[in-house]
């Protein structure tokens, strides 16, 4: 009601502004209430996450940094403040830089595929297929698998004398690979593991932004004259690209965190040093290996910040390059969508636009 | 507007953050122990591997009305390090009573002032039911004592018999130990032989360098450090001998570069991959276990013999702590205590096999002589009793498990794969303790 005075004497401004200025004490203890309630529920509603981020996220980020600058043993504690001390020593460690080695050679292993796979998979499980709640369900049965029984198993598949994947390649002729102790082989093993688990889940994740794209669009194209392969790289990739971008930034986390996998698939290295000679000990094995077996645990935590930083770093990589890149897609079909209007423009003006046109179009396709 | 709206969420952060603090501050939580109603006790404990204790805490409970345990098994003495030494490290969490493993003593002893001194609950009272060096090896540098001694680990030889007659060697486990040299057993002999034996047959004498140099560095007065806590492997040249027998050996085709732990499934023990095995008295039942999982069983012919290259060396055993965390430090001491007496010793003995520390309870076992069907009949505690005779305690330094494993692990897999020789891989194992160890 005080709306409708106030809209008359300044309908431009909202009403509380226009009104006579009583004062905040004029309002009664509800209104007041209310007001709260409208300005700090949000954040009320949003603070669980936060509460919890700060608690088990950045907190231990911050200790972490904390630890990092003092000479820390794991079980004396705290000692001299060293100053960047932690992280020259990791710096100039050559098992650090070999750790740095082996989590990119066996990311790089597991990522590219595993995207690649998933992209396929979930193209096909978008297809008007039968039974497809079976698909989706067996493409995640092997997440569903505990990672660490996922690695005994694929350790023991990958047994060097007579483990299962050795003795088929011995029924097609191929001599034994050494699993556990060729650092390419055993990178390519560990990478298979990862694969194994993550493919389907990345799958399922993928297919779900692909039913979201309206099937007009399709429909369209397909009368148009695309095929199946220009429909999936001219729709499909440029609309599900917010999605594809969280799976490649998830998939770069989860992949240069690796552990589980390489610290058992060597059944013997008690002291975490991932193959006799290091083959695949991935950082954070060197991490763990610092912190819980050398008890180094300034180092150790140097190491942890100095991992953050990187897979913050490829992060963002990866973030501008997929943007690029489907950003360059789209550049590319506009281009190419001005080159045919033009085309169509000059034919036009050549007096040729009619059947002729139209029989091009079908030829293309 | 939305500059504001950007500052307070900021500030929301910003406060979640310090609330996040203080949680944290606040966190230092009591342990697990506490006393329930009516005066109950709830004592926890914290053991791992195969320690045989399961009936003797109903026992225990049973004789003590009062007192009621949680137990807590963890698999292997490996993940028991790590829990430990995490719960050190973070102050809280440790158990009433914890088992603590003989390779991560020496880390133990650098803060052995976080554990309860077991004079004060009358440890020095039992001193004469354990095997001196036992006890000794419990003693921290100050003269406390943290560990009630629970089994030992006294090596014998684990051999193959089937392999033994195969290469026309003695299979009757008398002769075998004859054969070796008996009392005066040598690795110079042991190597001997072996050379025979792959001469013979052309198969592997023991399944990996690293087993052997443990043993062999073990049996030493002074292994990696010395007895005053000095690193002790650059220029030792009692090491450096040992090191370059087991780089001949392997030159010679003695080693099988086996993994460890793994043995290709327990494959190797069946299939006579090789003939010799160092065998401390928990490793009967690693044996036994590998056998069985490689598809073998008795009839496979492995047999325990009374004789160790080098002398009586030991390899392992553990000890029950009292954490200074203990809310019940005198019922504590008293469990642990009680569990490591010859009664029980004994008892844990039979349903699990760890060897007994207290010498009551290997007195017993020698005078039963109980046969172990699985290895061919061999009386096996009465033969450990025998290899338990003239072990010493060795002084074992803080880093001693990493120059084990991740020093001279390396070395000595590069020996067996013939991927260097003896002087590079001593090289290897000296700039790996130069980059790993702190001097």
């Amino acid at each position: 009601m005080t709306s409708t005075l106030s809209r008359t004497e300044a309908p431009a401004t909202p009403p509380e502004e226009t009104r006579p200025r009583r004062g905040r004490s004029d309002l009664t203890f509800r209104q007041r209430l209310s007001r709260f309630d409208v300005k700090a529920s949000p954040y009320l509603y949003i603070s669980p996450f936060f509460l919890t981020f700060g608690v088990v996220g950045l907190f231990p980020l911050v200790y972490t940094l904390v630890v990092s600058l003092y000479d820390w043993q794991l079980l004396q504690g705290q000692g001299e403040f060293v100053g960047l001390g932690n992280f020259v020593e990791v710096l100039g460690d050559r098992f650090f830089w070999n750790s740095i080695f082996n989590t990119f050679s066996i990311f790089l292993l597991s990522s590219i595929p595993q995207i690649i796979v998933a992209l396929v998979i979930a193209a096909v499980l978008d297809q008007n297929i039968k039974a497809k709640t079976f698909w989706r369900m067996s493409v995640l049965l092997p997440y569903v698998v505990a990672p660490v029984a996922v690695a005994l198993i694929f350790s023991s598949m990958f047994g060097e004398e007579s483990g299962l994947v050795n003795n088929l390649l011995g029924l097609v002729g191929i001599d034994p690979i050494q699993w556990k102790h060729d650092t390419l082989a055993s990178h390519i093993a560990i990478a298979t593991m990862v694969n194994w688990r993550w493919t389907g889940y990345n799958a399922l994740i993928l297919l779900a932004a692909m039913q979201a794209i309206p099937r007009d669009l399709y429909e369209s194209a397909a009368l148009d004259g695309a095929g199946a392969v220009r429909r999936f790289f001219s729709i499909t990739i440029p609309s599900i690209r917010p999605t594809l971008i969280f799976v490649i930034i998830t998939a770069t986390i989860g992949g240069l965190q690796i552990f589980a996998e390489p610290k058992l698939f060597d059944v013997t290295s008690a002291g975490g040093i991932g193959g006799y000679d290091r083959q695949f000990q991935t950082t954070v094995l060197y991490l763990w290996e610092m912190a819980f077996f050398r008890q180094n645990f300034g180092e150790a935590a140097a190491i942890a910040w100095l991992l953050f930083l990187l897979i913050v770093g490829i992060g963002m990589i990866n973030f501008l390059l997929s943007r690029r890149i489907a950003s360059a897609e789209t550049r590319a079909l506009k281009k190419r969508t001005a080159k045919r209007l033009g085309e169509h423009q000059d034919r036009a003006s050549q007096g040729l636009v009619g059947e002729g046109a139209g029989v091009e179009d079908r030829g293309n396709a | 507007m939305t500059y504001s709206r950007r500052t307070r969420a900021a500030a929301a952060i910003a406060g979640a953050a310090s609330i996040a603090l203080l949680a944290s501050g606040c966190s230092a939580a009591a342990s697990g122990s506490g006393s329930g109603e009516d005066g109950q006790i709830e004592l926890t404990v914290t053991t791992f591997g195969t320690m045989g204790f399961d009936d003797l805490y109903k026992q225990y409970e049973d004789e003590n009305p009062n007192i009621k345990i949680t137990a807590n098994n963890i698999d292997t003495g490996g993940n028991a390090r790590t829990d430990a030494f995490t719960k050190l490290a973070a102050g809280s969490g440790l158990s009433d009573v914890v088992a603590i493993e003989e390779g991560w003593l020496g880390s133990i002893m650098e803060v052995s002032d976080q554990f309860v001194d077991l004079r004060d609950f009358g440890i020095e009272d039992r001193k004469g039911d354990w095997v001196d060096w036992k006890y000794e090896q419990a003693t921290d540098p100050d003269g406390r004592v943290i560990g009630y001694g629970t089994d030992i680990g006294p090596e014998g030889l684990c051999y193959n018999s089937a392999a033994f007659a195969a290469a026309g060697l003695p299979t009757d486990r008398a002769q075998v130990a004859e054969l070796l040299g008996g009392e005066d057993a040598t690795w110079e002999r042991y190597f001997e032989v072996g050379k025979q034996y792959h001469d013979a047959t052309g198969k592997a004498w023991y399944d990996h360098s690293g087993f052997v140099w443990n043993a062999m560095v073990n049996q030493l007065d002074e292994g990696y450090y010395t007895a005053d806590g000095e690193l002790n492997v650059e220029g030792n040249a009692e090491l450096e001998e040992r090191f370059g027998w087991l780089a001949d050996g392997a030159e010679s085709g003695l080693s099988a570069a086996q993994t460890a732990w793994d043995w290709n499934g327990g494959k190797s023990f069946v299939d006579g991959t090789f003939a010799t095995f160092v065998c401390p008295g928990w490793m009967l039942g690693v044996v036994k276990g590998q056998i069985e999982a490689g598809g073998g069983d008795a009839a496979t012919g492995w047999d325990f013999a009374d004789v160790f290259p080098g002398g009586a060396a030991n390899w392992g055993g553990s000890f029950l702590s009292v954490p200074t965390s203990s809310k019940h430090q005198e019922e504590a001491a008293a469990l642990a205590s009680w569990l490591t007496e010859p009664e029980q010793q004994s008892a844990a003995f039979a349903v699990a096999g760890p060897f007994p520390s207290t010498l009551e309870a290997q007195e017993q076992l020698a005078s039963e002589g109980t046969a172990d069907e699985f290895f061919n009949g061999a009386p096996t505690g009465q033969i450990l009793a025998a290899r338990a005779e003239g072990v010493k305690a060795q002084f074992k330094g803080p880093d001693d498990s990493v120059i084990q494993e991740n020093v001279f692990g390396p070395a000595l897999q590069a020996l067996d794969r013939g991927e260097a020789d003896g002087s590079a891989a001593w090289q290897q194992a000296i700039d790996l303790l130069g980059e790993l160890v702190e001097q």
